[in-house]
């Protein structure tokens, strides 16, 4: 019994880093850094796997882009990719899944907590990719934050209410 | 989509399929080390010599360009992005908008670094079983503490067994959409709900089935995993990809 839960989480975490891949591609570049759908797939593991495993794929997926495979948005990859000035973004996703997954696993699984837990997963992301990006590139702060950030807000605001609806159903279908 | 042919395995005899594994892996993140830093001399040997692997791959250019057209719009926008943001002389102007000599300079660099990674990635898959890029990762991660090892290259191998089942069930899900008139619908929420959903559930099904399928077959972490086979080129391709490496950090 053990096991076949063990074997379950492992192929959803591999599954989740896949995931997490793909919505790399599916990316729009606007400025220095584009907008993608990973960051809803990286909450999403968090809130859906819990932190533990959702810590598993995400180290998978950055795994892999550090091997040098194209999963990084746009279909990049490589390991300068990961210390160049969007890398803050993607090494952000560790702490951000880690904390995703631990308040939803307080709060309990309601609509409220998942939104909770999401928004503060995506702070997190901001709050390692804007510095990282700031001390990378030598802009403003002000700029870095134009750049970085302001940007990307309102496709946050979306894949968040879009997420609280995912996190609901996908519960359903694998429990 | 088509990913699903380009990033799959195809038994062959070419020098790329011939090399050792754990060689091919060092290797391409070598590389792509070496294309994130390097100018245009390290990236025209890269170029190269990725050509040189292409070609007994039996990839068609004009193959390549269908199969992976949307990562090429892609690239498109990213160098028209770059050419028009960033500051310098201008050199075409269209519309009042002035893409610079140095935007166009950096921005083609960019597309190519972004266009010699992904095709990278097309000659180590498809020219590596998944079984074997399982064993280098596990032989690779054995020094590394903290890492389950075993469990690590599972994932791996199961990553790439879902990288492409998940492209296409993007595109079928996306199709089934449209088919249901979906492309009309102006909430943006309702729009993101209705695609990842269905992805997501369909993905989680066969992710279910997979694991089944798994645990049917008896699946345990202990199993005989396939032996490392040299070719006798590895340590020639080693030091090729360390020359460039070297080079693009001194060019």
């Amino acid at each position: 019994m053990n096991q076949g839960y063990q074997l379950r989480e492992t192929v959803y975490s591999a599954l989740f880093a896949a995931l997490i891949a793909a919505g790399a591609f599916i990316a729009i570049p606007i400025g220095p850094v584009p907008i993608v759908l990973q960051n809803l797939f990286v909450l999403l593991a968090g809130l859906i796997l819990g932190p533990r495993w959702g810590l598993a794929s995400v180290g998978l997926y950055l795994l892999m882009g550090a091997c040098g495979f194209p999963v990084f948005a746009g279909g990049t990859g490589g390991m300068g990719r990961l210390l160049g000035p969007t890398g803050g973004y993607l090494l952000g996703y560790i702490p951000a899944v880690l904390v995703t997954g631990l308040i939803s696993e307080r709060l309990g699984r309601t609509r409220f907590a998942d939104a909770a837990a999401m928004v503060a997963g995506s702070l997190i992301v901001y709050g390692a990719g804007v510095p990282w990006l700031k001390f990378a590139t030598n802009m403003a702060w002000n700029k870095a934050v134009l750049a970085g950030m302001v940007p990307f807000i309102p496709g946050d605001l979306l894949k968040i209410t879009a997420g609280v609806f995912a996190a609901e159903i996908i519960r359903k279908v694998i429990k | 989509m088509g990913q699903l042919n380009l990033f799959t395995y195809i038994p062959s005899t070419s020098i790329a399929h011939d090399l050792d594994v754990r060689c091919k892996l060092c290797c391409l993140s070598l590389m792509s080390l070496a294309t994130f830093r390097g100018g245009p001399v390290p990236l025209a040997l890269i170029t190269a010599m990725v050509a040189g692997l292409l070609i007994p791959a039996a990839i068609r250019p004009l193959t390549l360009l269908r199969e992976l057209k949307f990562f090429f719009l892609l690239v498109a926008m990213v160098f028209i992005s770059r050419s028009v943001t960033t500051g310098g002389e201008p050199m075409i102007n269209l519309l009042g908008i002035s893409a610079t000599k140095q935007g166009i300079a950096e921005g083609a660099l960019l597309s190519w670094k972004f266009v010699l990674v992904m095709l990278m990635g097309i000659v180590f898959a498809r020219t590596t079983k998944p079984s074997h890029v399982k064993g280098a990762v596990q032989w690779f991660l054995r020094p590394v503490p903290f890492i389950p090892e075993t469990r690590a290259a599972v994932m791996i191998s199961l990553f790439l067994r879902f990288m492409p089942l998940i492209l296409n069930q993007a595109s079928e899900v996306s199709q089934a959409q449209q088919a249901r008139c979906f492309h009309l619908e102006k909430n943006p929420v309702k729009r993101l709900v209705r695609l990842t959903v269905p992805l997501l559930k369909k993905t989680f099904q066969s992710a279910d089935r997979m694991a089944l399928a798994m645990e049917a077959r008896s699946y345990s972490e202990k199993r005989t995993d396939p032996a490392f086979i040299r070719s006798g080129h590895e340590p020639l391709t080693l030091a090729l990809c360390l020359l460039v490496l070297g080079l693009s950090f001194m060019v």
